[in-house]
């Protein structure tokens, strides 16, 4: 039996149908969310109004959690991502990419559980020493590489050859402290949003890092090889062409690190303590918008007013994350396009 | 000069922060592990005299310095068994040779000290009331009987089912529900996934435009957002929808109108959605535009030359995006606990009784298993060792589908690199 | 310039202009031109293919050569941006008539790439894939025309025992003998080969031009190519193109040793291109 041409043509066009309804149910997937969200808002009939004190609470709450998650992520995303594209010998890139993939992929509820139940109670009686490497480390580094530092072809394996002097400054710090009698700063939780953050930032920091590294190294490769040839040293063609022209990928990256920091439930419900406190403190507990849905939504009757609140918080963080990775998108376009053109020209 | 010397400096400041993360990952990882695993580690027994001429025998579980967590034998009651002592008031502490402890089906242990004879006698008396799981003598230990120990309970606890309690016994039904919830999850991802990437390659213009942005945004939904779609739409929506009008008459039971396998399942099909996307678009763009022509040039069909040519080659790429988003799915945990996860499921979604799959039912997650033995266990000092066992399964589940999904996608490159030669 | 006469074509080297336009062409373009965007790639292309002849289409680099091939099977129609006028017509059939069938019009004029581009998969499979498309399943039927097709290439002594091996494991060569026997295994009327012999070394070429010899007097072959003493010994009929424009078709011979145009002339004896 032969297809004939007429069947095989009206074969091929019922395919075409199939595959654009599949493509056609994500676009209704994505829909489907908003309109749920907004529809089920507007029907409810709770006698009472939305609780906008609390829901303002949550807000700041996954603010301020985002606020120190991203302290943690963008220098450590920025930094891994500028070596990655621009110091990093290629055997120890081929390992870096793949290795920061793997640590996306981690389950957020493993984060959330050795932050609550082991980072903790370090942390409520460490607190001064955390501050105290967080801030030696850096200096220390520099002064190091001040001191030793001479530009040499190996530097493409500098996280390695610096690894033990970094286990050094941190093991020193910790006996540092433990031989301090009382500690310096004491939280007022030991789940507080300085703990938060540091889970969080870890949690964002693969994605901080590839969006950064996909945009370093959309840089021409003629275009830095021309600064190299004028005679500047690597950190001068980093900081002279590659950031200028590659700025808005970072910007990108940190738009995207901070919708992704500002969505996370299973570390804020694990280590934050849940408590609904407003105010700037770090040392002290938060309740984000993830949290308190995750919390209240499976008890929560449908059409009650918890209910509704609870949908007008997920529409609040819905809003904030999708126009955060929108305008991300937007840069990143606009910078591929730029830097292509640049190719091109 | 001296400019060179800063930015040499700046540069060590970045290798040594990139240095960090790297530590930070190996430490976590191994943290994790290490924690699983040691979870599963029999501990030792001691004699602890205090200053008041008290005894007792005890297991050490916490000692923060100025007072001793001990956990005596609990002979009663799970949790019943410990005691805080204040440091300056242990007068001794021993670890005697013939110590034994009796594990018990409720997670119980129950402490002595004597010969064989006297442990005869205990497991005697003890077994008339409870089942005894485990009775050894763990001072007594040598290296290699440890490691029996140690295997042994690792393997009862990826086998067997969790008592009562969810303190003591194994997780056996959280995997299998897993393993349902994201082998379900993947039926339902890879035909759509599949389509749109398709779709993607093949279209040019305002549509795949569209549908472009609506994948690069729903990558970036929170996964609780899914959830509490899940929950209202496929749950209170369409699932009260059919239990209204199939299964009235066992209202107000909820059979499709409560959480339960199927919802989480196309709740998390829809949250790895863009990943299988993505993964599959990459590969079908990598393959080189002669093979297209070649096949369009015999007279097959644009179709024909996708089923038949493309999709074939760009397999790898299908199976990364099946893998990557088993280990997403397998990872998520926010979104399932409004979708039909519990603590303790009382009947398995899958079992030995017609249609096998029952995707209206409750079902226990690994990562929720973490969660909940954690922050919601009535006994944190069980709780959390147990948190980690179980933490220490997920995190090898999702290390080894993700290093397949990158042994695949090297394979992929290496196919791609001998078709361009 | 020497001139091949091959046992394959009948009447020899003196078939005249007059006589290949007396007999009804194979392939025949009017008017056409193609547009890539606003670039006018094509400038109203008069060609008539003679039917079962071998005719080169020789020019510049960029004069449209592998555009024209793309045309007359609507391989353009997957080039995002172009555009089409004229007409084409394959025997009767209008190429470019609405409500024609692509595939099959793909099918009678096959093409062979500069490049060859066998599938991944095997010998064996690569030959067959076009008969599947064609709803042939029966194993028999599908053996025996694969090993006709390898045959006819000249390819079946070569790999007749590792049918079942992967295709990209071969040879460019036999890669390249590979394509045509998976082009000419749904037994197109057209055999257009778009520098096919560019990628092979010089004995692997020599071989490939005695296969165009014997594939001639089964199909018509339309070969581009920018080796102008290939041309001139393979083809019956060659036609020069130069900036989208047909220069001048005629007799391999006469328009080799008596252009009628000062560009062909130019070109043929290499003052450029």
């Amino acid at each position: 039996m032969r297809a004939s041409a007429r069947r095989r043509y009206w074969r091929g066009r019922v395919q075409r149908v199939l595959v654009a309804a599949g493509a056609s149910f994500v676009l209704l997937g994505l829909f489907a969310i908003p309109v749920y969200l907004a529809a089920a808002v507007a029907a409810s009939r709770a006698p009472v109004g939305v609780d906008w004190a609390h829901l303002g609470l949550l807000f700041a709450g996954s603010l301020r959690a985002t606020a120190c998650a991203i302290a943690v992520a963008l220098p450590l995303g920025f930094a891994t991502a500028m070596f990655s594209a621009h110091f990093c010998a290629p055997r120890l890139r081929a390992w870096l990419k793949p290795a920061l993939e793997m640590l996306e992929a981690v389950p957020t509820v493993i984060l959330g559980l050795v932050a609550a139940t082991s980072f903790a109670p370090w942390l409520k009686s460490h607190a001064a020493t955390l501050l105290a490497l967080l801030v030696a480390l850096p200096a220390l580094l520099l002064a190091a590489g001040f001191a030793f530092g001479r530009p040499s072809r190996h530097d493409g394996w500098l996280p390695l050859s610096v690894l033990p002097l970094l286990c050094a400054i941190v093991a020193f710090g910790l006996w540092l402290s433990s031989r301090a009698q009382a500690p310096w700063i004491v939280p007022a939780s030991p789940w507080n949003a300085t703990l938060v953050g540091l889970a969080l930032g870890v949690a964002a920091l693969p994605l901080v890092f590839s969006v950064a590294e996909d945009a370093l190294f959309l840089v021409p490769r003629e275009q830095t090889q021309a600064a190299f040839a004028l005679g500047a040293t690597r950190w001068q063609a980093l900081t002279t062409v590659v950031l200028p022209a590659a700025g808005a990928g970072l910007f990108a990256a940190a738009l995207l690190g901070i919708a992704r920091c500002f969505g996370e439930t299973m570390i804020v419900l694990m280590a934050s303590g849940n408590t609904a406190i407003g105010g700037f403190d770090p040392l002290i507990g938060l309740r984000s918008l993830g949290a308190d849905i995750a919390l209240g939504m499976p008890d929560a009757a449908p059409a009650s007013a918890v209910w509704r609140d609870l949908l007008v918080a997920t529409l609040a963080l819905l809003a904030s994350t999708v126009l955060l990775s929108l305008a991300a998108g937007f840069v990143r376009a606009r910078l591929r396009r730029r830097l292509h053109a640049g190719a091109a020209a | 000069m001296n400019g060179t010397r800063a930015a040499t400096a700046a540069t060590w400041m970045l290798g040594g922060l990139v240095g960090l993360c790297i530590a930070a990952m190996l430490g976590l990882l191994f943290f994790t592990l290490g924690s699983g695993l040691a979870s599963l580690r029999p501990g030792t027994i001691e004699r602890i005299t205090l200053a008041d001429g008290s005894s007792r025998l005890a297991e050490v579980v916490a000692d923060d310095g100025h007072a001793l967590l001990l956990r005596t034998s609990e002979t009663r009651r799970l949790g019943e068994g410990y005691e805080r002592v204040r440091r300056g008031d242990v007068v001794a502490r021993s670890e005697p040779v013939d110590a034994f402890m009796i594990g018990l089906g409720d997670g119980r242990r129950v402490l002595g000290v004597g010969d064989d004879a006297a442990l005869a006698a205990a497991v005697g008396s003890i077994g008339a009331l409870a089942r005894v799981v485990e009775v050894l003598r763990p001072n007594a230990l040598g290296a290699f009987e440890g490691a029996g120990i140690f295997l042994r309970r690792l393997a009862r606890f990826v086998a067997t089912p969790p008592d009562a309690s969810n303190l003591a016994g194994g997780v056996l039904p959280a995997l299998v529900g897993t393993v349902t919830l994201v082998l379900l999850m993947s039926v339902l991802v890879m035909p759509f996934g599949v389509a749109a990437a398709v779709y993607l390659h093949e279209r040019r213009g305002v549509g795949a435009r569209i549908v472009r942005t609506a994948i690069d945004t729903l990558a970036g939904v929170p996964a609780i957002v899914y959830g509490v779609l899940g929950l209202g739409l496929f749950v209170h929506g369409i699932g009260a929808g059919i239990d209204r009008w199939f299964y009235a008459d066992r209202l107000p039971v909820p059979t499709f109108g409560g959480g339960g396998l199927l919802w989480a399942a196309l709740t998390l099909a829809l949250l790895t959605l863009p990943v299988v996307v993505v993964s599959v678009e990459q590969g079908l763009a990598r393959i080189p535009s002669s093979l297209r022509d070649g096949s369009l040039a015999l007279g097959a069909t644009r179709e024909e030359t996708l089923r038949r040519l493309l999709l074939p080659a760009a397999r790898p790429a299908v199976l990364t995006g099946f893998v990557l988003a088993i280990a997403r799915a397998a990872g998520s945990v926010a979104p399932l606990m409004l979708v039909g996860m519990v603590k303790l499921a009382p009947a398995s979604p899958l079992d030995g009784a017609f249609p096998y799959l029952h995707p209206s039912r409750q079902f226990m997650h690994l990562g929720f298993a973490v969660y909940d033995a954690a922050l919601a266990s009535p006994d944190a000092i069980r709780g959390v060792p147990r948190a980690y066992a179980c933490a220490m399964l997920l995190v090898c589940v999702v290390i080894v589908l993700n290093l397949s999904a990158i042994l695949l996608r090297n394979r992929l490159r290496d196919r791609y690199r001998a078709l361009e030669s | 310039m020497s001139n091949s006469v091959t046992p394959a074509i009948d009447g020899g080297a003196s078939v005249s202009r007059e006589q290949a336009a007396g007999a009804a062409p194979a392939l025949r373009t009017r008017a056409l031109s193609l547009w890539y965007g606003a670039r006018r790639a094509l400038d109203a292309v008069d060609l008539d293919v003679p039917a079962r002849r071998i005719t080169a289409l020789i020019g510049p680099s960029g004069c449209g050569k592998s555009s024209l091939l793309r045309c007359l099977n609507r391989l353009t129609d997957e080039i995002e941006g172009t555009r089409v006028e004229g007409e084409v017509r394959l025997g009767e059939a209008d190429v470019y008539a609405p409500d024609a069938f692509v595939h099959e019009l793909r099918r009678r004029v096959g093409i062979v790439f500069q490049r060859p581009n066998p599938f991944p998969l095997s010998i064996h499979d690569n030959v067959a894939y076009g008969l599947r498309l064609l709803g042939i399943r029966s194993r028999r039927e599908l053996d025996e025309r694969v090993e006709a097709a390898l045959k006819a290439a000249a390819l079946w002594d070569e790999v007749a025992s590792r049918l079942d091996d992967g295709a990209l494991g071969l040879s460019l060569g036999q890669q390249q003998r590979l394509v045509i026997a998976r082009a000419i295994a749904v037994e197109p009327e057209v055999l257009m080969l778009d520098e096919p012999a560019s990628a092979l070394d010089p004995a692997a070429t020599l071989r490939f031009e005695e296969l165009l010899h014997e594939l001639a007097g089964r199909y018509t072959l339309l070969l581009v190519t920018h080796n102008m003493q290939q041309a001139a010994r393979v083809s019956d009929f060659t036609a020069f193109m130069h900036a989208g424009r047909l220069i001048e078709f005629g007799d391999t011979d006469a328009l080799f040793t008596n252009p009628r145009e000062r560009q062909t002339e130019d070109f043929i004896t290499g003052r450029y291109g």
